[in-house]
């Protein structure tokens, strides 16, 4: 059926109205070659069968004439399907008879619905990533080209003795936190920090910016729990961002990280325990440095 | 090597040795634990010899020499109240050379054997303690691999123990309080091991006869 093709325009009753003038104007023409292929009626005189022929056959042309005429007043009743109609081309294909074997208009339909959908969630998310810029460079988004090359972010590029001075001043800052800085491979400097007994933390840097870290026990190389413990640091340094100040985020990067110390003998704040599926509270709030277990923070 | 303690569980009413570490091996794989092989704790004891004693006008003091199916490698070496020595396994071999001086005590040799339980970072260990042929109690072991200093997670291990030996969590074991943030050795586990069966082999001179 041509669903497609119709639209509020269109007058449905006298539609059905035309339909069934249609098959009346046809059934009157069908009389009309039926009359003739009869031919005359057996009566007594010529004339008399012949007036009678000719009686028929005007009442029959009669009939078709006033059916016809009929038909063309409903079909000026039923008005024009709107043109701007929105499938175009595609909505010929709806016209396709073979519907089980190529069931190519309902893919069509559903398709589309689909993309439409799929571009209505992704213009939400995008809208609610971009509150959480994750972005940790000083250039704003849709700065043009042209300008782009003269704002350099000058804290990208910075000499190894200020990194060097800012690492050293922090490592004074807390007594029970060592942090040992080597640059292995070019200017990136790398560092080892030494939470008491507790925790190893290898920090990656690019110039003052933290970049990986990996946390690891005290006396071995790698703990499932500290698996869960870098995770964490992951997303501190991702949560401690300030382009423009990159001392003032290792700063509070290093805060943070010592709050570990006492991963052990904290219990979580929230459930009172210290052990949950077999972990201590490995988490620590970003703001208050409270520990929590990882299942248990908000 | 994490922080240890060593506990002593007390048979079950009306149960045996058997039964009673079969019921914490269940409570043990309930939580979640994972078996992971066998373990053996062994000690002997050693006198000082008549000889030595008369010479230096001293009490006869008990050496201990113990071997831990974790440092297969390792001989430990300890007196009662004094210094613990870690040293290579061809240490008892050497006390053979020293029969003058230490005599071995072979009737006082005692054991514990069991199951050994890993679950997330704490290594449990379910033994029976046995002095030949009998068995005398059981012994479990729990391990905090990550931590190495015995204060800081004693709150931590004392509430793992809770979870499956319920009423019969021990106390504090006695080398925390001398330990004061220094870190954690083998040598501590084989003193909590070594007060173990100094006391079991106290609590029951006779084998009663419905243990076994």
């Amino acid at each position: 059926m041509a669903e497609g093709v119709l639209s509020p325009g269109v007058n449905l009753e006298a539609f059905s109205q035309a339909i069934a003038a249609i098959q009346a104007l046809r059934s009157s023409v069908t009389r009309v070659f039926d009359c003739l292929k009869d031919g005359m009626r057996n009566k007594e005189t010529l004339e008399g069968r012949e007036k009678g022929f000719v009686a028929a056959f005007q009442e029959s042309l009669h009939s078709v004439s006033r059916d016809l005429g009929e038909l063309e007043r409903l079909s000026n009743l039923v008005g024009k399907p709107s043109e701007n109609h929105p499938l175009h081309n595609s909505g010929l294909l709806s016209l396709d008879p073979v519907q089980d074997k190529t069931p190519l208009y309902s893919q069509l339909l559903q398709a589309y619905k689909w993309s439409n959908k799929l571009q209505y969630h992704a213009g939400l998310a995008s809208g609610l990533l971009n509150q959480q810029s994750l972005k940790r460079s000083a250039n704003q988004m849709g700065v043009s080209a042209k300008r782009r090359p003269k704002a350099q972010p000058t804290t990208l590029v910075l000499p190894p003795q200020y990194v060097d001075d800012v690492i050293n001043r922090i490592d004074r800052m807390f007594p029970e936190m060592s942090i040992q800085l080597s640059r292995p491979n070019g200017t990136s400097a790398m560092l080892l920090v030494t939470l008491g007994k507790v925790l190893k933390v290898i920090v990656v840097m690019r110039s003052l910016f933290i970049d990986r870290t990996i946390v690891k026990g005290y006396s071995e190389n790698v703990y499932t729990e500290d698996g869960k413990v870098t995770d964490h640091a992951t997303t501190a340094l991702l949560h401690y961002q300030l382009p423009q100040m990159p001392d003032v985020v290792v700063r509070s990067f290093m805060t943070w990280l010592r709050s570990y110390i006492k991963l052990f003998q904290a219990p979580c704040q929230r459930c009172g325990k210290f052990l949950q599926d077999g972990l201590p509270p490995t988490w620590r709030d970003f703001r208050t440095l409270e520990a929590f277990h990882d299942t248990c923070r908000q | 090597m994490g922080v240890t303690c060593v506990a002593q569980v007390p048979v079950a009413e009306g149960k045996s040795v058997q039964q009673t570490v079969e019921l914490l091996t269940r409570k043990l794989e309930l939580l979640g634990a994972e078996k992971q092989g066998t373990f053996c704790v062994d000690c002997e004891t050693y006198h000082t010899a008549a000889s030595t004693i008369s010479s230096q006008g001293q009490t006869g003091k008990l050496m201990y020499v113990m071997h831990n199916s974790e440092y297969p490698l390792s001989c430990f070496g300890l007196f009662e109240n004094g210094p613990c020595l870690i040293a290579d396994a061809n240490f008892d071999i050497l006390m053979v050379k020293l029969k003058g001086f230490f005599q071995n005590a072979k009737a006082n040799k005692i054991e514990s054997r069991g199951t050994r339980y890993q679950y997330c970072d704490f290594l449990v260990k379910v033994g029976t303690v046995t002095m030949g042929p009998s068995a005398r109690g059981i012994s479990v072991e729990v391990e905090y691999c990550p931590c190495v200093v015995a204060n800081d997670c004693w709150n931590l291990l004392m509430e793992f123990m809770q979870s499956f030996m319920g009423n019969h969590t021990p106390g504090i074991p006695s080398v925390f309080g001398t330990k004061h943030d220094s870190t954690y050795s083998p040598g501590d586990t084989m003193v909590q091991y070594m007060e173990l069966f100094n006391k079991i082999r106290k609590q029951q001179q006779v084998p009663v006869a419905g243990i076994r």
